[in-house]
């Protein structure tokens, strides 16, 4: 019986390959996205914790300065100590290699006479003339992989950029080590001599940090933290590492969740397809039935084609997924690149956890959503099950109960998004609750307005429009389950096409308040958003000093510990008599600003910093300066979409009484009454001369610069999306495809009473039209919805960040088009089949 | 049409499976596994040019205290006290403090860090706890910049971080004050000068091979009075001894055929010093330029050639790390009818240091013009370990006598 029960499970799957087919594909797809992502991300931190693993080596704990680093004398100080305990300088930067793909690189400047007890690099082979790091200025030694990739071999010279100023390195020796994993933070990195590193960075006198092994743990550090000069701080090494996870949290979680939001639309690809062969088997079912087959066994049949689909779908899911992983990954990269830091990804790592998880998730996925049509069949009478009309009337019978189901579920999830918590768990389940409501709205309502459009379309069409029409009434029990799909697909590209709109209006808003001058100054920078990068001394001076600028201001980006988090600190020197460019989130501007000119203990975060620390106005927040950690009153929040992670400011008056750094990172330059503001900035650049390559931009160019970054880190989001809008258009295809498809007989009855080929096709294509239509109607409301959601609880959540949402109507019709489009797809063929075949043969079946 | 959609699903689950096969096989890709080291060793391993430096080929005049501070101009030199010390119970300690200064380049580099430097120190710091049966070695580096390592001739001060030895006062170079600890010891030493500086070879000049300039300048004070403390396990121990001082320093020195040496540095206790040292060449011969000096207690010192000493081997001693070590000695001089049989105090007195030598507290006792006589010195071995390793290598030489 087992055998026979599978056999008949094999020859109705087999016989149906195109729905098999395109379920198929709808599985793999929604693992795939799953999949990619998760490995995409995974490596892009994977490979930041990698390389600073090795570079952080095995110190304990690490001795910090302030914004400019530590004075070297706090290292010779530390180490002439009779107890001085193992210790390493470090100085570290990025350098970006001239020409070519200019690959960002970390210098790493190293003591090799402290290094013995924290880095090993020297487990590999050194190949060249090691001993000139220390004796010829500029000299680097790199990993042999790195070298072959940048095209340098041993002996080479290596053009690079420092923040706009050209420097050479000599390539000296090139390391093989023998493990992977320090091979494979040598992929990123160049090690020289301290002195060298110093010199090419510019940080003479100074030390990015010193590592320490401290084996007597805290009680040790306490005691050496007793004996620093203030600025110089003790902080553990694990607390650091952790930061970066934190910092990309968000961003990571909501690729996951969109991620899974393709999922979910394959999801009800499965349920479509399931629900669709018990509907067609029902004949069968219910002659097993009356055979003695158990109902147990019915549920395990259809239970066990689900797992059979979702096996197949998920294997192939996880191999497209690491094909489509290793597309991402270097677009997840950039996006890292432009928020947060520096990382260089040079291959995926594949981590049986995540391969684990798309399994699990797939398999979960199919088998979720056939439970219901399992159910079905097992729950069908022998009697009933023969009968179709019994269905129907049964699906017709159970729209009221299940819109009301609907709105309970919807009443729930609005309750969930409401619920006052900062948790994105309940957000996200809000989410997926509001999906499902909605779907199960749609029998009954689709029931009702179909009706409603078989009079108009009767007008259009005749009796064919009322048939087309009243078919889709007529098969309720699949129509809505195609419908559903189909909505869920479409409103979900809705929601996050609105969802980045959105976010993009208001940063377009936001970058038009904030960008007041005319001309923007600044050396180039490794992370778009977070420029850290310093003009050489005295340039400051000379730009604002140009003819033709009647006033002029600064910004200098450092990284600062704010709470024992590295944090941007911007300090600001506004421009005289020019007006602030600064919104706050509440309070008096003119007050705030005049406590923040009164006082030194006094600075400004932005709104996803207050998020994220959960900082208010009026609160104390404690900033490492080069005098030692101070405490800061918060006068204000102010509006910033500059960085997710958030910023904290103050002026420079401020910054100058705390920090001994003079360099300025960026210039704004008003122009005088009259002046052309392209002459302007032409003059500027001349008068920067070579000494540093220099970003001279008008305020339009800088404008849509910031907009090209903003939209270089939506790509990833955009990816997503398109895939979803793929996996929806399977979506539509398989549903619309089976459902015509299975009307044959009916088809070839209406053949067989004098329907033409032509005629018959105009039904199908109106039926499926309209189908279309109704997805396309559905899901503008859903998306909304969705779109809603995303910006106002799941970014507020993820980010901390004030959004308007903005409808744009070019993705409301963008999705009417999708619908519209894979409908028509959808009814070409069983149109074109039903048109050519032979009305007796359909016929002749029973 | 079923089978269709079976092999449908198998090809393209194939070519996925391929499709990845090859992408993964990019990303995997492994290096050649290789070993070898990046070693300060062989960041200090000179074997670079020699051109530039000044080189020791004619005897010169030696002037105190000046001569006790470095010789930049050369490319190698050190400062290396050892020493026999006794608390009043008579609980024994031999201990070694050297300090070696190497160049990377003969011009000082114009460099805006103050990190760049041409002058790199070593240093070797080691207690033999007698009767404790326990020998403690710690080894240190640093460049000799940013006040973490040099050397100054007037007033006295040679240093690796936190080790140093420097004159007690501004007036005088005398009394030398020792600080040296690690590998939980601690030593505090007070040196007085005692018997004048020895020149060591012809006028100081001392040959190491053929070739001119292949020679160090060479001195030596061979008795000073030492007294301090040591500090082990906890428990500090007032100590008094004799300490003795090499000083050289040399651009080029040994030739290619020699892979080490034996070094004896003998106190007797009727006043008189005997230094000598042979080199070996590869055949395990001593060298024709192996030489040493006899220092009565009294008056001029008189120069030893390699016929004038006779060296036997009396017992050996394996090292766990590898590698065979002379352990005792007959050391005969018989135009100064010397007859001496060496002992070290302690067999394992070996340095796992980057390079592996021997370095280590003897006794001694025999006959001096038919008398009994006794003593206690130094011995340095090296070239029994790892002898294949570098041989080109500066450093591997430690130093040479």
């Amino acid at each position: 019986m087992k055998a026979l029960l599978a056999r008949s499970s094999l020859r109705h799957l087999a016989g149906h390959p195109w729905l098999t087919a395109l379920s198929l594909l709808g599985i793999a797809m929604g693992v795939a996205v799953v999949v990619s992502i998760d490995l995409a991300s995974g490596s892009a931190l994977r490979a930041f914790e990698q390389s600073t693993d090795v570079v952080a080596g095995k110190a304990t704990h690490q001795l910090i300065g302030g914004t400019s680093g530590l004075p070297e004398g706090v290292y010779t100080a530390l180490k002439l100590r009779p107890d001085a305990p193992p210790a390493a300088p470090v100085v570290q930067g990025f350098v970006q290699v001239e020409g070519g793909n200019q690959r960002t690189l970390t210098l790493l400047g190293l003591d090799p006479f402290a290094e013995a007890p924290f880095r090993d690099f020297s487990t590999g082979n050194a190949v060249g003339d090691v001993g000139s790091l220390l004796t010829k200025p500029g000299t680097v030694v790199m990993g042999a992989k790195t070298a072959r990739a940048l095209g340098v071999k041993a002996g080479d010279t290596l053009p690079v950029m420092v923040a706009g100023l050209r420097k050479e390195l000599h390539v000296s020796a090139l390391l093989s080590p023998a493990q992977e994993a320090t091979e494979r933070a040598l992929e990123s990195l160049v090690i020289s001599d301290l002195s060298t590193a110093q010199e090419v960075l510019g940080q003479q006198g100074r030390l990015t940090r010193v590592d320490l092994s401290l084996p007597g743990g805290e009680a040790q550090a306490t005691s050496l933290r007793a004996t620093l000069p203030p600025g110089a701080e003790l902080v553990q090494t694990s607390g650091r590492a952790g930061t970066v996870e934190q910092m990309t949290r968000a961003f990571r979680t909501n690729l996951t969740a969109l991620s899974l939001l393709a999922l979910v639309v394959g999801m009800f690809l499965i349920y479509n397809t399931m629900t669709f062969s018990v509907v067609q088997r029902r004949g069968m079912l219910g002659r097993l039935r009356a055979v003695g087959v158990t109902r147990g066994e019915l549920f395990g049949l259809v239970l066990g084609e689900a797992l059979v689909l979702g096996v197949v779908g998920t294997t192939a899911g996880l191999l497209l997924g690491i094909l489509m992983a290793s597309g991402l990954v270097g677009l997840i990269t950039r996006t890292i690149n432009d928020l947060y830091f520096v990382v260089n990804v040079r291959r995926l790592s594949l981590e049986p956890f995540t391969l684990i998880k798309g399994l699990g998730l797939g398999l979960g996925a199919t088998v979720l959503a056939a439970l219901v049509p399992a159910w079905e069949a097992a729950h069908a009478t022998p009697v009933t099950a023969l009968r179709r009309s019994t269905e129907e009337d049964a699906s017709h019978r159970r729209a009221p109960q299940r819109a009301l189901l609907g709105l309970g579920l919807l009443a729930v999830s609005v309750g969930l998004l409401a619920w006052p918590t900062q948790a994105l768990t309940p957000a996200y389940a809000g989410l997926f609750g509001v999906m499902m409501g909605t779907a199960l709205l749609v029998p009954w309502v689709t029931e009702k307005l179909t009706l409603a459009a078989a009079r108009p379309l009767g007008a259009m069409f005749g009796p064919l429009g009322r048939m087309a029409a009243r078919g889709v009434t007529a098969s309720l029990s699949r129509t809505a389950v195609a419908l559903a799909a189909l909505m869920v697909a479409v409103a979900t590209t809705v929601g996050v096409g609105l969802m980045v709109s959105s976010f993009r209006g208001t940063v377009v808003a936001w970058l038009e308040s904030a960008l007041q001058a005319d001309v923007f100054v600044s050396p180039p920078s490794l992370v778009a958003r977070r420029g850290d990068s310093a003009m050489v001394p005295g340039l400051a001076e000379k730009l604002r000093a140009t003819p033709g600028v009647a006033a002029s201001g600064s910004i200098r980006v450092v990284h600062v510990r704010v709470g024992d988090v590295d944090t941007d600190l911007l300090a600001i020197d506004f421009a005289q008599g020019q007006q602030r460019s600064y919104r706050f989130k509440q309070g008096n501007a003119e007050d705030i600003w005049r406590q923040v000119n009164a006082s030194p203990d006094v600075l400004l975060v932005s709104e996803p910093f207050a998020f994220h620390r959960k900082v208010r106005a009026g609160d104390t927040l404690r900033v490492s300066t080069d005098q030692g950690p101070h405490d800061f009153r918060v006068a204000g929040v102010y509006f910033d979409y500059g960085s997710d992670v958030g910023t904290v400011m103050m002026p420079r008056a401020t910054y100058d009484r705390w920090y001994a750094d003079r360099s300025v990172t960026g210039l704004s330059l008003y122009a005088a009454p009259g002046q052309d503001v392209d002459e302007l900035v032409s003059r500027v650049r001349d008068r920067a001369g070579g000494e540093q390559a220099l970003n001279v931009r008008a305020n339009k160019v800088l404008r849509q610069t910031s907009l090209e970054v903003f939209d270089r880190t939506f790509t990833i989001t955009q990816v997503l999306r398109l895939l979803a809008i793929g996996v929806a258009f399977v979506g539509v295809l398989s549903a619309l495809m089976s459902l015509q498809l299975e009307r044959a007989r009916e088809f070839a009855v209406l053949r067989a009473t004098g329907l033409t080929p032509g005629q018959l096709w105009g039904m199908v294509s109106l039926q499926t039209g309209l189908l279309g239509l109704l997805a396309g109607l559905f899901s503008i409301p859903l998306g909304l919805a969705l779109a809603y959601v995303l910006v106002h609880v799941i970014n507020q959540r993820s980010f901390g960040w004030t959004l308007q949402l903005v409808v744009a109507p070019g993705v409301v019709g963008q999705a009417m088009l999708l619908a519209l489009v894979a409908a028509a797809l959808a009814g070409i063929y069983p149109a074109w089949r039903m048109a050519r075949a032979n009305p007796a043969m359909a016929l002749r079946e029973e | 049409m079923g089978r269709g959609l079976v092999i449908g699903v198998v090809l393209v689950l194939a070519t996925l499976g391929v499709a990845v096969g090859v992408v993964m096989r990019d990303t995997e890709e492994m290096g050649p596994e290789r070993s070898g080291t990046m070693t300060v060793a062989s960041a200090l391993g000179g074997g670079g040019s020699l051109e530039g430096y000044s080189r020791a080929v004619a005897p010169r005049p030696f002037r105190f205290p000046e001569d006790h501070g470095p010789h930049p101009d050369f490319r190698t030199e050190w400062w290396y006290w050892t020493g026999n010390l006794e608390t009043e119970d008579g609980r024994a300690f031999g201990y070694q403090f050297t300090v070696f200064r190497s160049a990377l380049a003969p011009e000082k580099p114009e460099r805006a860090s103050a990190w760049g430097t041409r002058q790199i120190a070593m240093a070797h710091f080691t207690v033999t706890d007698v009767s404790a049966g326990r020998f403690h070695v710690t080894e240190r580096y640093s460049r000799a910049a940013l006040g973490l390592a040099g050397a100054e001739g007037s007033p006295f001060h040679v240093w690796v971080q936190d080790w140093d030895v420097r004159s007690e006062g501004t007036a005088s170079t005398w009394p030398m004050h020792l600080r040296a600890q690690g590998d939980g010891v601690t030593l505090d030493l007070v040196m007085d000068e005692g018997k004048p500086p020895v020149l060591q070879g012809d006028r100081g000049l001392s040959k190491k091979g053929p070739g001119q300039g292949n020679a160090s300048y060479y001195y030596s004070m061979t008795r000073m009075p030492s007294r301090g403390t040591v500090s082990v396990g906890g428990q500090t121990v007032s100590v008094k001894g004799e300490s003795w001082m090499d000083r050289e320093w040399s651009t080029s020195a040994l030739g290619p055929d020699l892979v080490g040496w034996d070094w004896f540095a003998l106190q007797l206790s009727d006043g008189s010093e005997l230094m000598n040292y042979q080199l070996r060449g590869k055949d395990g011969t001593a060298d024709p330029f192996s030489a040493g000096t006899w220092v009565p207690p009294t008056g001029e010192s008189q120069h030893l050639t390699r016929e004038d000493v006779k060296l036997e081997v009396l017992a050996t001693w394996k090292s766990p790390r590898g590698g065979e070590y002379p352990s005792r000695w007959r050391v005969r001089v018989p135009k100064l009818s010397l007859d001496l049989t060496v002992t070290p105090k302690l067999e394992n007195q070996e340095l796992p240091v980057s390079v592996r030598y021997w370095e280590g507290a003897v006794s001694l006792e025999g006959t001096r013009e038919g008398k009994p006589v006794q003593g206690r010195g130094y011995v340095e071995l090296t070239g029994y370990a790892d002898v294949a390793r570098r041989p080109q290598d500066e450093t591997a030489r430690s130093r040479t006598p």
